[in-house]
């Protein structure tokens, strides 16, 4: 049984090279990633070696490890078929001989051998001596095993809500922390680093509370031994083999169950107020109202809103965070966000996907094309101007220059007209279908189509700054005046700046879209939905 | 029914019923060609279908009914050919010809996160309907559909049989004179084909003209009054049901004129339980 899933596994994996050209270079791509993590962590661990904080240090690293088991799996599930336990449900195996199927399976291929690889690197860094180097090789050993039962755990526990509209829904809001933490790591942490705000001493209190979890476990186990205590070194292990042990007892429970519980998607919820609203208000309140509900209840929507205030933030906050603050950076942030609510929402027909043939039997006309584009835009801006205005505020208040809000809030308005006049512009004439790919419950670009996607992005932005530019020239100059001035008089000029804008765009998109209607549906009906 | 429009809202539903000039056709396709790439797709067509019938398209995978009926409704560009429904030149004035259609594509894709009664009232508004008379017709829709209880359900949430019915909702809503379905009763339970079935007959009789495409030989036999048959992007024959059936089931002829897959039982000697 568990050669038979390992071949089966190797042969999934072997078929992706035989594949489309799409499948065999992400394949490629995702084989060079592990290499990379392979030797990265290897070297990282192993430069550990003479520290005092290595066994803090090596924690940290064992308990990303497992922390990156526990969420890969989600992101990609209905993606790798091993993991649903639902497609093996068919076949006369007892749960026993499943469970190590199932385990030889997730430890083959070139990501779980990347983690072994890796992790040894603690036999340079952390381990010494005879009986250090066996208990490391055993420790990572352990560490793997236990970052699979965890996996392995949870995805069979969630395989059922997994399946389901509120599973995908969970695995899209994932997109949200792992954006905020990239986001830190590479803006925050290097700039705290360099001021020496973060060093290796501070990871010195992780050891307290870490060490009792699993990956502290195998980590202090190592330490141990090479301290010459084997008795306290082996009796980690113990308790490490003995958490893998309830893992896995808890994994038999949870595969027993699944492989006889009903899909969740049957136990369907009910919408509150069923009546569509603003749809009295003409064609420009229907498909308004029908942007506004979706903003609420799509979940890519309500990622894309968040990830917008994360960018927006991310923007300012190096600049914010280090002695030398310089505080106008957040007029930056303010074109920046107001920038990616456009990018966000270029290519209409794509994002909308197959559902738009409904919009295009219906929407023909240049002037109806008028009232869908601004339906839109209404709705986006409803949302947009508030969040994106919020968030310089708080820059701002972060930067203790809650002045410069105020002078951020008209680059936002202005901004965003021209980022939504343009996201319209680009659903016209540069429409492309989205696809699903492997590791992401959002949609991107399909192949083929990479092209389109970054020019629309670069093309907003590029647009948007150079639109917003007259109102910072603008802001700058009557920055020394009163805030009466400044609110007053800056703010509604860019409001009625950004409203012309956006209108120009909505008439262009409107001119161009009228005529390629059938291509617009084509992108559409090529398009995945989330 | 109250076709009156809202300010701002196309008026397409507000047309009066068209009348066909010439021969009472509600469909008249003209040598309509697609190829993608080398593979010819729709290799020149020509098919008629009267005014106030129900007509089948059928044909096996591949033989080029989507791409037809995409074509038919506006939502794929032809590379040649001429398609008129109810006299109005689909490609020449394509919002005219679209205002009088409803469209039930074969792979339902519906706008997944509003409910049932929002997605049939959004696409009476698109469709120029007033919101009192969208939502009084989204209410008589669901409720014939046999969709009342679930209206207030997310259409994601929806089973098949639903979607399929919940599209055919959208795409009556607006009173279209010419229906085109593809598909309509694919992975359909046989109650709820029963109810799609009922409301077509109801809807043709009351003069208007259906085209849907199947592979339900005893579904078209038993309600289409016209069929035509496609295989390899060309219309094989077309007629009455009775002048296509040629005293045979439309099963028999069917296979007849497409062809039958070759016999390869003698390789599965194995199987069956008399085997071991």
């Amino acid at each position: 049984m568990a050669r038979l899933l390992v071949q089966l596994k190797l042969r999934l994996l072997l078929n992706a090279l035989h594949s489309s050209r799409a499948a065999k270079v992400s394949f490629i791509i995702s084989t060079i990633f592990a290499v990379l993590l392979a030797v990265g962590t290897f070297l990282a661990l192993a430069s550990y070696r003479g520290k005092s904080t290595s066994v803090d240090l090596t924690a940290v690293v064992f308990t990303v490890f497992a922390f990156g088991w526990l969420i890969a799996p989600i992101m990609v599930f209905g993606v790798d078929s091993t993991l649903d336990p639902s497609t093996l449900a068919l076949y006369p195996f007892r749960t026993r001989e499943l469970i190590t199927g199932l385990l030889a399976a997730s430890a083959t291929g070139a990501w779980p051998l990347a983690n072994v690889i890796g992790l040894l690197g603690v036999t340079v860094g952390l381990a010494s001596g005879a009986l250090g180097l066996i208990v490391a090789v055993i420790a990572v050993g352990l560490q793997v095993l236990f970052c699979i039962a965890l996996s392995r755990f949870v995805t069979t526990s969630l395989a059922s809500l997994l399946r389901s509209r509120r599973g995908r829904d969970l695995a899209a809001f994932m997109i949200i922390p792992l954006v905020a933490l990239y986001e830190f790591f590479t803006q925050v942490v290097p700039r705290a680093a360099a001021e020496g705000k973060i060093t290796a001493a501070s990871f010195t209190g992780f050891g307290s509370w870490m060490r009792w979890l699993p990956p502290g476990l195998a980590a202090h186990a190592i330490q141990d031994a090479s301290d010459g205590r084997p008795g306290l070194a082996f009796a980690r292990l113990g308790a490490l083999a003995a958490v893998i042990v309830v893992f896995g007892w808890l994994w038999v429970r949870a595969l027993s169950r699944a492989l006889v519980t009903t899909d969740t998607t049957t136990q369907a919820a009910r919408v509150r107020g069923a009546k569509l609203p603003l749809a009295g208000l003409g064609l420009r309140g229907t498909v308004a109202a029908r942007f506004w509900l979706y903003q609420r209840r799509d979940p890519t929507s309500l990622v894309y809103w968040a990830l917008i205030a994360v960018i927006t933030a991310a923007v300012s906050a190096s600049s914010l965070l280090g002695h030398n603050r310089h505080p106008a950076v957040i007029l930056a942030s303010a074109v920046f966000g107001a920038a990616f609510v456009g990018i966000f929402h270029a290519n209409s027909a794509g994002l909308t996907g197959p559902p738009f043939f409904l919009e295009a039997t219906a929407l023909s006309r240049s002037r109806d094309l008028r009232a869908y584009f601004s339906g839109q835009n209404l709705a986006l801006c409803v949302i947009g101007a508030p969040l994106v205005v919020a968030v310089c505020f708080g820059l701002a208040a972060a930067a203790g220059r809650p002045g410069f809000g105020i002078e951020a809030g008209p680059i936002v308005l202005a901004g965003l007209g021209a980022a939504l006049g343009l996201s319209n512009l680009f659903s016209a004439v540069l429409p492309y279908p989205m696809a699903k790919r492997a590791g992401t419950p959002m949609l991107v670009a399909a192949q083929g189509y990479g092209a389109y996607r970054i020019g629309s992005v670069l093309g907003t932005l590029a647009g948007t700054a150079v639109a917003a530019t007259p109102v910072i020239i603008g802001v700058v100059q009557t920055a020394t005046d009163s805030d009466t001035i400044r609110i007053g008089v800056m703010w509604p000029c860019a409001a009625a700046y950004g409203f012309a804008l956006a209108l120009a765009g909505v008439r262009l998109a409107a001119a161009a879209a009228a005529s390629k209607m059938p291509e617009l549906c084509q992108v559409a009906v090529r398009s995945a939905m989330t | 029914m109250n076709n009156e429009s809202a300010p701002g809202i196309p008026s397409a539903t507000a047309l009066p019923r068209y009348q066909p000039e010439t021969g009472g056709l509600a469909v008249a396709v003209r040598g309509l060609w697609k190829k993608f790439g080398d593979k010819e797709a729709v290799a020149g067509i020509d098919l008629e279908i009267a005014a106030g019938s129900l007509a089948g398209l059928v044909g096996p995978n591949g033989a080029g009914k989507t791409t037809s009926l995409s074509m038919m409704t506006g939502l794929l560009r032809p590379d040649g050919g001429q398609v008129l429904v109810n006299g109005l030149d689909v490609w020449a004035d394509p919002p005219a010809a679209k205002a009088i259609m409803g469209v039930v594509p074969a792979e339902v894709r519906l706008f997944e996160r509003l409910s049932g009664e929002e997605l049939l009232e959004y696409s009476g508004r698109l469709r120029g309907l007033l919101a009192a008379e969208a939502r009084s017709r989204a209410a008589q829709l669901l409720d014939v559909l046999d969709l009342t209880e679930d209206a207030n359900r997310l259409v994601a949430d929806y089973s098949t049989g639903m979607r399929k019915k919940a599209a055919l909702g959208c795409a009556l809503i607006h009173n279209p004179s010419m229906l085109f379905l593809d598909e309509p009763l694919e992975g359909v339970d046989p109650v709820s084909a029963d109810v799609i079935r009922r409301l077509l007959t109801r809807f043709v009789a009351s003069g208007s003209t259906v085209l849907f495409s199947s592979h339900v030989m005893e579904l078209v036999e038993q309600v289409c009054d016209h069929v035509s048959i496609i295989d390899k992007g060309k219309i094989v024959v077309s007629g009455t049901t009775d002048q296509v059936r040629g005293g045979k089931t439309l099963q028999r002829a069917f296979i007849d004129l497409v062809g039958p897959r070759a016999h390869d039982e003698e390789v599965l000697s194995w199987l069956g339980s008399s085997s071991s």
